[in-house]
């Protein structure tokens, strides 16, 4: 069967994404969709659900309200939640009975902030798109309408980190790392992360930095969002490993003083022969994965692509896989598989499988697991 | 950008207005969409010789994949009127109004309105506003104005005024407003004075009165609207004086 699941997991969708995505931002983010379901967006998917307060609201939908296109029940319970929180925006995301009722969010986010004066957007989630789809429009949402002024650039070189979620970094330092990295090693001050350990008043400051730094394909619309309103270039890769590291650096340099965007993390060499490791996963992680194992360990990879990914985060090489007897057939071709534990059902037994958990695909089973490859030697030997 | 919604009780007349103001458009020089929104799928046939278009969801049951360009899923029809059907699922089964949406959305990723330019765009929609998807040609984004077709007739009257007061309830959203009642006359009785009456007491105009023409069937049973069949017809110049009106209108705003 196309297009199945049986075996392994699937990512998260795209509800899961903005919840993530906007966690830290100080907004209220109401998912229209059945009670009990902010579980599967917010706690599974979410390791700050514990430790760190967020806004993210379940609407409660029931069958009755979905029939008769109760809006109004929605719209009033927003408008009196938000009156009592004060959120600094309100973000409604749909899920799949809204898609099918074909719910109309952005006319409702209207209503809202006429209601409120408070900014809302309504996101078009719909559980059938991944996590990096959710995640995207979210940010693209907030910084489209809360990054307008073009303030004058620091005088350090400055940059934003754009596309950081737990989703794909998990909470293990490993932002913490780049931001380090960021400062340390590439010379750059750090204006905003988004949206890991910077508020919304940094991302309103994002117009001053020299040079964005895109560390997942969901932080792509953003950047070019950026880059058209102040003509900031963006470069695309995670510092993982050591001599990746210092290319990405060198990148950063060069994009901030050219202006030219970069993707460094598709820049790969597609000439060797024979096997190659399989590397699954988001393109601009795995992508700067491959690139780092064939510059530190010279081991020749091919990054396998199953989400939402543009052709240009596809190095030559790199393969689309849609289901898991794709992902089966690519590492049964494979030298070795570094990947979720998740996959590790599909890899052949002689294909040596290492784990790289990621909480986007297995949420918070192999979280004790999760690795921060930072700048730093990479832990396999091959 | 001209964007029209016609609504209008079943069988009054829509698909019939519909490709008739189309062909007018067309004869004024306009460039033209016309989006049938209805599951039976017969809005543009009339259009298109008697050679219909296949529907969007055809394609989609047929092919198993979502189309690739417009050309797959339109047809040219009379003076150059590009022409695309929704269509609908098979009857008795899925979700009519859900159609229309991953339709409209399906029309947005292929670039329409960009690639194509039009200087008119017209949504001819299936009986009431019935559900959410039956709003969609109505939201923001698509059209802009809608006419109600109506005869005198009780029921069409009835149904014209729930289409009216639906339209209302959206009004805080930015959606289309009612721009005027299109009178399609069925030979009842005091029929002018009922509907004028409906349309006073709404605040509408009656923005065309179209007479019941045999003309029109004669046409239609050679694939042809009326206007395209003879433009010099007293019928026909309605068509055309409607078309006029409403592209002056859209001259004087701009």
């Amino acid at each position: 069967m196309k297009q199945t699941a049986t075996i392994i997991s699937i990512h998260a969708a795209d509800t899961s994404g903005v919840c993530s995505m906007l966690y830290e931002l100080g907004g209220m983010v109401v998912v229209h969709d059945a009670s009990g379901c902010n579980s599967t967006y917010s706690t599974h998917d979410e390791p700050r659900w514990y430790r760190q307060d967020s806004m993210i609201y379940i609407s409660a939908l029931t069958e009755t309200d979905a029939i008769l296109g109760n809006d109004e029940k929605l719209i009033g319970d927003v408008v009196s939640a938000a009156k009592d929180l004060s959120p600094h925006f309100i973000a409604l995301c749909g899920a799949p009975v809204p898609l099918l009722a074909g719910t109309d969010f952005p006319a409702i986010a209207a209503e809202i902030e006429s209601r409120t004066g408070i900014p809302t957007f309504g996101l078009h989630t719909s559980g059938m798109r991944s996590y990096l789809a959710g995640a995207s429009e979210a940010l693209e949402a907030v910084v489209s309408r809360f990054c307008t002024d073009a303030l004058p650039r620091t005088d350090a070189p400055s940059a934003n980190i754009i596309g950081a979620t737990p989703l794909d970094f998990s909470v293990n330092g490993t932002v913490e790392s780049m931001i380090d990295w960021l400062n340390r090693k590439a010379g750059f001050e750090l204006v905003s992360c988004m949206a890991m350990g910077s508020t919304l008043d940094d991302i309103r400051r994002a117009s001053a930095a020299h040079v964005n730094l895109v560390v997942s394909s969901c932080g792509i619309a953003t950047a070019e969002l950026l880059r058209e309103r102040f003509g900031t270039p963006w470069v695309a890769g995670v510092p993982v490993g050591e001599k990746f590291s210092a290319v990405l650096a060198s990148a950063l340099k060069t994009s901030a003083e050219t202006g030219e965007c970069a993707l460094p993390c598709a820049d790969r060499d597609a000439s060797a022969s024979g096997k190659k490791l399989a590397i699954p996963g988001e393109m601009v992680f795995s992508g700067s994965l491959a690139r780092a194992v064939e510059l530190d360990l010279g081991t020749p990879c091919r990054v396998l692509c199953p989400l939402e990914a543009e052709d240009r985060l596809l190095a030559p090489g790199d393969i689309r896989i849609f289901d898991e007897v794709a992902a089966a057939e690519a590492f049964a071709a494979s030298s070795g598989v570094i990947a979720d534990p998740m996959y590790a059902p599909v890899c052949p037994p002689d294909v040596p499988f290492f784990r790289l958990p990621h909480e986007a695909f297995s949420g918070r089973c192999y979280r004790k697991e999760s690795l921060n490859l930072i700048d730093r030697p990479l832990p396999w030997r091959f | 950008m001209l964007k029209l919604a016609i609504y209008g009780k079943g069988g009054i007349g829509k698909s019939t207005v519909t490709s008739n103001l189309a062909a007018a458009f067309a004869r004024l020089g306009r460039k033209v969409i016309q989006i049938g929104c209805d599951p039976k799928a017969d809005s543009t046939i009339n259009l298109l010789g008697g050679d219909p278009v296949i529907p969007v969801m055809n394609f989609l049951r047929e092919h198993d994949r979502e189309p690739e360009r417009i050309g797959e899923i339109a047809k040219t029809g009379f003076g150059g009127v590009l022409c695309i059907e929704t269509g609908g699922p098979t009857p008795g089964l899925g979700c009519a109004g859900r159609g229309i949406i991953t339709t409209f959305s399906l029309l947005a990723d292929l670039k329409l309105f960009e690639t194509y330019k039009p200087d008119v765009v017209l949504y001819d929609v299936l009986g009431d506003v019935v559900c959410g998807g039956f709003a969609a040609p109505i939201r923001e984004g698509y059209a802009s104005q809608v006419l109600i077709v109506t005869s005198g007739e009780k029921m069409a009257l009835y149904a014209a005024n729930n289409i009216n007061s639906a339209v209302h309830n959206f009004e805080d959203r930015g959606y289309a407003t009612v721009r005027g009642i299109v009178l399609n006359r069925r030979s009842v009785d005091r029929e002018e004075e009922k509907v004028r009456a409906f349309a006073d007491a709404n605040g509408l105009p009656i923005v065309a009165d179209i007479p019941r023409s045999d003309d029109i069937i004669r046409y239609e049973d050679m694939g042809k609207t009326v206007v395209e069949g003879d433009p010099e017809l007293d019928v026909s110049k309605r068509f055309l004086a409607l078309a006029q009106l409403l592209l002056d209108e859209e001259k004087t705003s701009a």
